[in-house]
Formats: structure tokens, sequence, C-alpha cells
């Protein structure tokens, strides 16, 4: 078959439709964004542009990868120095700063707000910048100088599902599209090989069930679904449906797609219609991801050096360690936003143990990620973002004893770290007070992350906008101001 | 506060108890200015895949205005007049020489009408457009003949790759169980629909989380769909049954027969010649390839849990599932 007179009829058509609906609605946008990977593939670089033609500010990161820490990480025991408390252990937390606050159901009939210090874990600044963090992250403790560590963020979800959902989608209700989809949405990717937004998923090893996962987080809300993360999952196909099914091997599905490509090209000299030629060349994408993907995700070429540099997990699929991994193989080759899980965070009893468990998951794999990507020049357009949906209390939830304790869900405070392009590197922004239980200076709220994660972008983000039920619609809704003081 | 209607709508009917039987009256009443307007608009989107307001969900002043107003308003009275009659109305609009015009474009058409209306609100040639999710998946059952046709009962768990509910629910412990039998083939309105983690199938189809209420979806066409006609499982055992009907059904047993018969299937025509000498060729390349292999073709055809006709050659049954696989991945399958 000649693929060349397809493409051309292709680009053709697409500038045809492009410029006959330039104020088009779904349609319009969905067209233009899918066929231009043909056209850019003419053009002999494979990027899928975005709705915007260029970007609001200067592009200080290309890429993000989120690390999101699922469950709500405690802020007392790993970056939230509070010397204080160790006086105070086993005292009530004063009602003057837990003040009128709404409590989950977890703890609200609890008599006693005994405060737990977090005595297990020592904390000691770190770097040339003096970061506080505790012994539960040596590694990162070796970057410190890289990231930025903000410790006021605040949210006003309490439970796990709205907390996420306003993170992630701007609004606690379901519906919103993901920052991963509007990220696609406004600025495309920069390899139509591959998804614009993947997704990767890691089981937690702490002893505590871990809290479920939803798929509207890497959802598309009211965009079209060709913004929708994709799950690169640890077992099976990476990508649903890539394998060929058992008897068809590559060459039979070049000669079957060969078969269907010219039943459809007849199909278009007969109905003149322009989706056809869309179709045709999603087949041959897919075609493409069919070997893309395995090449992506086989990490057989990766040396021992970087699995050291990982921790010795990475070699196992489908741990954070290998997903950190992965999300470097992502970013060099031109993902636009890479969401991790790491499930596993809600310490609500047993938090000295389990919260053990979960930093050794993660703590030389970001570590490990930062180096990786600074030794390949990556971490200068890629921004990092480590951190949960809400922080943990500083009193105890259940019983407080000399070795035990847990910390109930806390969005009044609670601690996150970014890295790389676009941000300044080996600072902490944001005060919180002596029990760290309310913000005293300079709070962030998820709407102004948000923000600043899109203005690293070059995103403003009150100008990426989609009309919905009337009017338009922003990941910031009518919120968000960008944290300029922590930008480059 | 008193109970009421907006006012810049219509008054309550005067004999209408002001409750929900009141508001019932006032909304199907002759004088209210919406309800008729926006139901008679989601039929035509139904028909046509755009409504005469674009914006289905949203008639008020952010709402895009109509294609052809008056034409809104004569429906919306001509279906309040026959007594809300669905089916009238359905008639009316399938019957109409706008709805019967050809979808297809002639070479002047390719390159004027879609430069001066590519989104074709102007209706100069039949409404073209690809079926929604569910459909997608209920019309290769129907074709392949394995739809199962029992009305309601509990919604079943058709055909998903393992692994998907457990990476992500509570403590992963929550596995898919899916069906057996009957509960593999019913329409897709009896799939189970989780919501935390809808099937996949039809997400990659459009079809809506169900989180919010959906007038309108958009119509994407994306990798993942091929990536689902060409490797679902659903699709391979619908291509494998197709194939055991094209070896069986058709009196002819040539080849050119068993083509002609599954095309006409899929799409409710026959192939003209340029096609089945497509898929012809396709046929007798794979034939070889598969003589050549045996243990891929009896692989190929072990695919899906409908029992498979042993009577058949394996080989001749592996090859004609691939042919029936490109018939049901064809765009013109796929598309109203």
């Amino acid at each position: 078959m000649n693929h060349i007179s397809y493409n051309s009829n292709i680009i053709d058509l697409a500038r045809r439709q492009f410029f006959g609906q330039a104020a088009g609605g779904i349609g319009a946008v969905a067209f233009a964004t899918l066929l231009n990977p043909q056209i850019a593939s003419a053009d002999k670089a494979k990027k899928t542009p975005g709705i915007l033609e260029k970007t609001h500010f200067p592009q200080r990161a290309k890429r993000v990868i989120s690390l999101f820490m699922h469950g709500g990480p405690s802020q007392v025991e790993l970056f939230d120095y509070k010397p204080l408390l160790k006086k105070l252990q086993g005292t009530e937390l004063p009602d003057s700063v837990r003040g009128t606050q709404r409590l989950t159901g977890m703890t609200s009939n609890q008599k006693s707000f005994p405060i737990s210090a977090p005595g297990q874990f020592t904390f000691k600044q770190h770097g040339q910048s003096g970061s506080w963090m505790s012994d539960l992250m040596p590694n990162l403790a070796k970057v410190a100088d890289d990231i930025c560590i903000i410790k006021s963020l605040n949210t006003e979800a309490i439970n796990h599902d709205p907390a996420v959902t306003l993170l992630q989608t701007g609004h606690q209700q379901p519906g919103r599209p993901s920052i991963g989809a509007w990220t696609s949405y406004g600025i495309g990717t920069e390899n139509a090989d591959l998804p614009a937004f993947t997704v990767l998923i890691s089981q937690g090893s702490a002893a505590r069930p871990a809290d479920p996962l939803y798929t509207r987080l890497w959802g598309t809300g009211f965009l079209p679904s060709n913004y929708q993360g994709v799950n690169f999952r640890s077992s099976g196909d990476p990508v649903l449906y890539l394998s060929n099914p058992p008897g068809i091997d590559s060459s039979t599905r070049r000669r079957m797609l060969d078969g269907l490509s010219r039943l459809n090209q007849k199909g278009y000299e007969s109905f003149g219609d322009p989706e056809i030629n869309t179709r045709i060349a999603q087949f041959e994408m897919a075609y493409r991801m069919q070997s893309s993907v395995p090449e992506l995700t086989d990490l057989s070429g990766e040396t021992d050096q970087t699995f050291k540099m990982y921790g010795e997990e990475s070699r196992k699929p489908g741990t954070f360690a290998a997903n950190c991994l992965l999300a470097r193989r992502l970013a060099e080759r031109g993902t636009r936003f890479i969401q991790l899980y790491h499930r596993g965070w809600d310490q609500h009893y047993n938090l000295p143990s389990d919260i053990r468990l979960q930093a050794q998951d993660v703590d030389r794999a970001c570590a490990g990620l930062i180096s990786d990507l600074k030794q390949r020049g990556l971490l200068d357009e890629t921004l990092i973002v480590w951190g949960g949906e809400f922080g943990r209390t500083v009193y105890s939830q259940g019983k407080l004893t000399a070795t035990d304790y847990g910390r109930d869900h806390h969005g009044r405070c609670f601690t996150m770290w970014l890295a790389g392009g676009g941000i300044k590197p080996g600072i902490s922004y944001g005060v919180t007070d002596d029990f760290s239980y309310n913000i005293a200076e300079k709070p962030v709220h998820v709407h102004d992350l948000n923000a600043t994660i899109l203005r690293c972008l070059g995103i403003d983000h009150k100008r990426l906008t989609f009309k919905f039920q009337g009017r338009e619609f922003r990941l910031t809704d009518v919120h968000g101001v960008v944290v300029k003081d922590i930008l480059t | 506060m008193t109970v009421d209607v907006p006012v810049s709508l219509s008054r309550l009917p005067k004999e209408a108890p002001k409750n929900r039987l009141g508001l019932a009256r006032w909304l199907v009443g002759r004088t209210h200015p919406l309800t008729a307007r926006v139901i008679v608009n989601r039929y035509w989107q139904h028909c046509f895949g755009t409504g005469l307001v674009k914006t289905a969900e949203d008639f008020g002043t952010q709402g895009e205005w109509p294609s052809h107003p008056d034409l809104l308003d004569w429906l919306a009275v001509e279906f309040m007049e026959s007594g809300w009659d669905v089916k009238h109305f359905h008639r009316l609009i399938v019957t109409s020489a706008t709805y019967r015009q050809t979808a297809k474009l002639s070479p002047t058409g390719m390159t004027r009408l879609l430069a001066i209306d590519p989104e074709n609100r102007l209706l100069a040639h039949g409404p073209r457009f690809r079926l929604d999710a569910e459909v997608v998946r209920d019309n290769a059952l129907t074709i392949s003949g394995l739809l199962a046709e029992q009305i309601g009962g509990i919604s079943v768990k058709p055909y998903q790759p393992e692994g998907i509910w457990k990476a992500i629910s509570y403590d992963s412990n929550l596995t898919y169980q899916q069906d057996r039998g009957s509960g593999l083939y019913r329409r897709s309105i009896y799939t189970f629909w989780k919501r935390q983690s809808p099937p996949p199938g039809m997400l990659a189809f459009d079809a809506p989380t169900r989180e919010t209420c959906t007038v309108r979806r958009p119509r994407t066409n994306t990798p993942l769909q091929a990536l689902t006609l060409m490797n679902d499982t659903t699709y391979i055992e619908a291509a494998r049954v197709l194939a055991q009907r094209m070896m069986t059904e058709p009196k002819q047993t040539t080849p050119q027969a068993r083509i002609q018969f599954a095309f006409r299937l899929a799409i409710a025509r026959l192939p003209k010649p340029g096609e089945a000498k497509i898929l012809l060729d396709l046929f007798q390349k794979q034939l070889k390839e598969f003589k050549k292999n045996k243990q891929a073709a009896a692989r190929l055809i072990e695919v899906g849990e409908s029992k498979r006709n042993q009577s058949l050659d394996v080989i001749e049954l592996a090859t004609w599932t691939t042919i029936a696989s490109v018939i049901l991945s064809m765009d013109e399958t796929v598309t109203k």
C-alpha cells in the first residue's frame, strides 16, 4: 500500500478541516489533534500539538512527573520538624490550636487528643540549604539541594477520595478533567507514538490495607477521551489490548492492517469523510505502539549502575522504584505527563512501623530519579512533584503508647516537594505553627500548586479553558495563585 | 418564600396544584418554551449525530444558537401535537428526505462542501458518525450471531483483561469475576458498571464514566480504539464466530461467496469488486501462512469461550477469522 499518498491526503484534509472550523468545538479540536501526528511525522518531528498554538509563558518544564503518595503521608514524621513536640509528648493538643476544625468520623468521637511527637525518628538539616528531613529519607536528604520543600500546602477536603479528586481535578466532586488531561489538551505531546499522559501504579509495603484509587483520577471529565491517561500495567499487557491475540504474529498483523487500510481507503474514496483517514492513521499508530511500548517497558538495557541508583527493587516490575525508572524512560521519550501513584500512606494506626516501610519504598527511588534525570540533562526540563492528598494530625488517633500511635487525616497543612524545571532548588517555602497543625506563613492551597505546575509548563491556568454546560471550566476553577517565590 | 416556577419561562397552569404534579404539568404544558424543543433536539442528535442546537445540554444564553430555528420549532410543535408520540417522531425523521440522503460526497463535494460546511450542519449530505461505545460492541456481537437477546435481569460481566480492579481496589482484594456463557454476549447496557473502574473497552469509545449526567458525548478517534478492535477477546471471538458462519451458512462455498456474506452482515451491502479482491488476496496470503504454521492457526481459533465448530478445518477457520476481524474493524462497520 502507498502510505505516502494517504498521508498527503490526510495532511491536505487536516489543513482544510482545521482552518474551516478554527473556532469549532470538540470535533475540530479532536480532529486537529489526532491528525496532526501525521502532519508532524511528515515533517519528521513526532509531536502532537495541543489546543494552545504556543504557550502563554516561556516553558520552564516540558513535562511533569507526579509522584503521588496516595493515602496522605505524615508531614510530622518526614519533613515538618517541630522540636516543641518532644516536650509536649502525651499532653492534650490545646483547643486553641485545633479550633473549630472539622474532624473525620474516625477521630471526631475521640475524647482525648494527645500530642504524639515523632520520637522514633531523628531530624537533621541537610545540604547547603539546610533543609530539615528525618532519617526516614536518608537518600532524598543527599539531594536536598535539588528540591524545594513546601510545608504550607492545604486543602479543604478531609477524606481521601474528595481530597485526591480536588488535588488532581480542581474539584472535590468527580466529573472534571485531571491535571494530566488538561496538560495534554493544552500542549499535546512530544512523542505521538506514545500516550501523552501515562499512569503507573505501585502498591505500598505498609501492613494496613491501601485505600482505593479511581480511574477517573486520570480521566478526562468533559474533555474528549483522547486526552485520558493510559495506565501502564506491570503485568499482562502494559497497555490494555496491546498484544495481538494468540496465533497472530507481527507480520500477520501487518498484513491484516494493510488490507484494512486499503478497504478504509476505498471507503474514503467513496464517502469523502476525513474521519476515515483519521481512523487509518489511528490503526497505524496502534501498530507503532505495539513496538514502541514494549521497547519502552523493557528495562533489560539499563545498567547495573542505574538499577543501583534507583534501588534493587527497581528490577522488579510494578514497584515504585521500577516505575520511577520507567518514568525516566518516558521522560526521555517525550511523554508529557507521567503520573505515578504509590499507595499505602494512610497510617491511622501502626504509624511508626508502616511509615518506615512506605519511606523505604520511595526514598532511594526518588533520589535516584532526581540524580538520573540530572546526569542526563533532563532535570532542568522536567518538573517532579512529590506528595499526597493531605497530611496527618499531630495528635494520635487511637491509643498513644511508648512505641505506637496513629494519625488521622489533616488538610490544614501538609508538605510536598518539587524539583526540576522552573523550580528554585534547595529552598523551603511556607511555615506551620509549633504543632504542625496550622499554617503560620505563606499558605499554598492545592489550587495554587496546580496553577504553579501549569505555569512551569508555560501555561496560564486562567487561560487554559474548556466550555462545558454553558461556562468555561479550568483546572483551578475560579481559584489559584501562582507561587512565584519558588519559581526560578 | 413561595412555591412557584421561573416567571421567565411560563406560568404554572391555573388549575395546577403547587406540588410535583403541578410542576410536571407545567413542564409538558403547551406554553412551556423548552421541554419539547429540548427533547426533539436530542432525538435529532441521536439520528444525525449533532443536534439542531449543538449544545444539546444547554439551551440557555451560553448555549449555541440553533442551526435551523424554524425547523426546531416546527418539530417541537409536531411532537406535542402528535401527543408526544416518540415512535411517530422517529418515523418522521428517518423517513425524511434529509435523513435518507446518502452520506457519500462527490469529488466536488469533498473539496467544496468540506470547506464550506465541514461539520455538515447544513445537512447537504446524509449523517455519518461513529457508533456509540455500547453499540460498537453490540454490533460485533450481532454480526457474529453471538448476541444473547435476553431482555432484563441482573448486570453481567463480559470479558475484561485481568487485574484491572485489583490494581486500584481497597486493599487490592477485589477481582473481577468474569461471567461464563450468555453473560458474555448480552447487550452492553447490561454490562456491570463499576464507577471506580468502568469497562475499559467502553471508555475507549467515549462512553461517559457515569459520574455526571452526560447529554452529549465527545466522539474521538484514537489508537486505543484501534487496539480494542484488533485485540480485545470480545472482537477476536466475534471474528471467529463470524468466520464459522461464513464457512457454514452461504449456499455457495466459494471464497467470494463467503466474503459477500460477511460483508453484507456487517454493513448491509455487497462488496465492490475492488473490496472483495483486497479480502480475497488477504485470504490467500494468510492461508499460505497458516498452512506453514498450523499451531498459530490452532491458537487463534481457541480465543473466546463460545464453543468452536469442531467440524471445520483449523487452518481455514483461522484464516477466515483474520478476514472477519478485518471486516469487523472496518471504518464502515463501526460507523452509522
